[in-house]
């Protein structure tokens, strides 16, 4: 059974709109995968439905992961075999404190058939003591977890919590929409070292963005870029130097040039 | 053994004013009585349009036999500051001049048919007094039942908090489920002096079954603060007109509400803010769900009343849709009567469970059913947060889920 992430012949669309039309892309066990594109070009698209979104519709290919068609699950369910996405714009929920979403999702990690789900709950002084780690890696006071879920957040502070959270869950592949994203460079440092301290041999990064910024902290193995709905090239991380160097228009003539 | 108790196409003014005299009333309040049962015999049912109360029969509502619906719960030792908590009926043979001052001036008894019906028959009740300055932490609790079906309650609440005195009061209505015919009339009357802060949380779960048409009031005194929860969960039938009148200057509303109604239920509450003093604040946020085929109304209202003056206020309902047969009415209204207004506005909202919340927290390996009850109790949290026992929480919390 592999691990890898594997996307086959993907078409998506929503409303009437085709946004992705016949992505392949297989993100392997133990890297960090980038895909770079310039704005519109279904990075984001990709990600949601990775991730189960329900406004997308797909219209063709398959989506393998760990021996599942991640497409014939819900996405809690995807969750739960490990699939992480820290969203380019997290989602506020009032009333819900950080705290309790928090051990929520942990639980519902932790939950197997069966059994009592108090059986199995993360024991109090347990998730005190990963809290603490996380908050601390992340530079964050511990008067955040009591704060409602992304409610008047700023920018870094939602960014931080997505990393906060993928810390907890241990993800076996992670998808980063956009993490750089409103970051300055202090959070941007931040951010990346508490993905560096998860990414490992048994886990896939995937991580999505317009810059090569945030490249120079979250060092990828292979670049794709991403045009048009589908993945145009692949290469190494120099790749990424090179459309930052000139820019995605220069490879945009390239292949209509070849083409 | 038991005996039939008389239902109320049975009861007549004669009986009324015999069962007043016999429990050695005092002659003001079997006078009083004998009015707003003479008033309920005469009086048609008001016109409530969004109140379906067809299934309403007099001759299976009896009303219970004494006083044995109320419990209260406090520290006795707050007696040596000069507290007073105890039942109405004691409360009449030691306080009794306190209570004729107050009692139905808040609430007014012969404003329509039950409300006389509650005046005329009540029996159970509590009187909550907080001398002046006296400071209580612990929450004071105060719990009527309905134990049996087909009976009848009238509980009064009257609360007096003297000048720069602070309490909380709990005050519930809770039963086992029961068969339709149940009924509560209860009366809640509270005055809070100058300078006085009191939080009040007023629960309304009572089981399955329960009609519940209740008359709450606060009037505020100058500088006076009250912070107002209301909860509605359970009866079949709910009918709340509730007010607090910002007589004093300065004094202070914030007033928060959660009700949820499910399966069959019909859930109506009316709360209204009355401005009067000068510089007086008010803020109300309600807050509905609705499942099933339950529908609820909220009528809520500004009155800034023509003697005021620089009046603050603000009045929001957000509802949340669960099923698509349910039913939320939000008729938030605004009426002023002068130019003098600081700041005035309201808002509504209504709408189906976010999906985008929901996805985020299912991306996250929270199942969906899991997903949608922490919504719910999240939107509830406001009002939830301010209900001072744990256990109690607790207890709400379940019971929330389970209408889910």
């Amino acid at each position: 059974m592999s691990n890898d992430l594997i996307i086959k012949d993907l078409y998506a669309r929503i409303g009437d709109k085709e946004i992705l039309r016949g992505v392949n892309l297989t993100v392997r066990q133990g890297t960090i995968h980038a895909i770079m594109g310039p704005n519109g070009s279904g990075k984001s698209t990709l990600s949601y439905i990775i991730a189960g979104h329900p406004s997308y519709e797909v219209t063709g290919g398959e989506i393998w992961y760990k021996g599942h068609n991640l497409l014939e699950l819900e996405p809690d369910e995807r969750s739960r075999l490990g699939v992480f996405l820290a969203f380019q714009y997290p989602v506020a929920v009032p009333g819900v404190t950080v705290a309790n979403f928090l051990r929520a999702a942990i639980n519902a990690h932790r939950a197997e058939e069966g059994k009592d789900p108090k059986e199995t709950a993360i024991p109090a002084a347990e998730f005190r003591k990963l809290l603490r780690e996380g908050l601390n890696v992340l530079d964050m006071d511990e008067s955040f977890i009591r704060r409602y879920l992304n409610d008047g957040f700023s920018g870094g502070e939602k960014k931080r919590l997505e990393i906060l959270q993928m810390m907890l869950l241990k993800p076996s592949m992670a998808v980063l929409d956009e993490t750089d994203s409103g970051l300055d460079i202090d959070a941007l440092r931040i951010v990346a070292n508490g993905v560096n301290r998860l990414a490992g041999p048994e886990m896939g990064v995937l991580v999505i963005t317009h810059y090569q910024r945030l490249l120079n902290y979250i060092k990828p193995d292979v670049v794709s870029v991403m045009m048009d709905g589908r993945i145009v090239r692949e290469g190494g991380p120099e790749l990424a130097l090179e459309l930052e160097e000139k820019g995605y228009d220069w490879l945009r003539e390239e292949l209509t040039g070849a083409a | 053994m038991t005996t039939t108790l008389p239902t109320l196409n049975e009861i007549s003014a004669e009986m009324v004013v015999a069962r007043s005299q016999s429990a050695g009333e005092p002659a003001w309040l079997t006078e009083r009585r004998r009015e707003a049962w003479t008033a309920f015999a005469q009086m048609n049912p008001p016109e409530w349009r969004r109140t379906d109360l067809s299934k309403l029969d007099p001759t299976t509502i009896a009303p219970s036999d004494g006083a044995h619906a109320t419990a209260i719960q406090w520290d006795p030792a707050l007696a040596a500051q000069g507290v007073v908590f105890t039942t109405l009926a004691a409360a009449l043979h030691t306080h009794e001049a306190l209570i004729q001052k107050y009692m139905d001036t808040a609430v007014e008894p012969l404003k329509h048919k039950f409300s006389a019906l509650r005046a005329a028959l009540w029996q159970d009740g509590a009187l909550l007094y907080v001398p002046k300055g006296v400071a209580i932490e612990v929450p004071l609790r105060l719990i009527y039942t309905l134990a049996t079906d087909g009976t009848a309650i009238f509980p009064r609440t009257l609360v007096i908090v003297e000048p720069h005195a602070s309490v909380t009061l709990i005050e519930e209505f809770t039963s086992p489920d029961l068969r339709a015919g149940s009924f509560a009339g209860p009366i809640t009357e509270l005055f809070v002096g100058d300078g006085a802060s009191v939080r009040f949380v007023s629960i309304q779960h009572w089981g399955s079954g329960v009609y519940h048409l209740a008359g709450q009031r606060a009037i505020l005194a100058r500088d006076a603060n009250i912070e107002w929860t209301s909860i509605q969960l359970g009866g079949q039938v709910q009918h709340i007109e509730a007010e607090t009148t910002l007589v004093g200057n300065g004094s202070r509303l914030n007033w928060l509400g959660a009700t949820f109604a499910a399966d069959t239920q019909h859930l109506v509450i009316a709360p209204w803010m009355r401005h009067v003093g000068h510089n007086c604040e008010s803020f109300m946020q309600f807050k509905t769900v609705v499942n099933d085929t339950a529908y609820s109304v909220f009528d809520g209202m500004i009155k800034i009343e023509h003697e005021s003056a620089a009046t603050s206020t603000r009045l929001e309902e957000h509802a949340l849709h669960l099923s698509p047969k349910a039913r939320n009415d939000s008729i938030p209204g605004l009426m002023i009567s002068t130019n003098d207004v600081l700041k005035g506005g309201h808002a509504s909202t209504s709408g189906d469970i976010d999906q985008e919340q929901l996805f985020y927290m299912q991306t996250r390996g929270i199942p969906r059913a899991e997903a949608q009850r922490m919504i719910v109790m999240g939107f509830f949290e406001p009002a939830l947060e301010t209900v001072p026992l744990e256990e109690l929480r607790a207890e709400l919390t379940a019971e929330i889920a389970a209408k889910i």
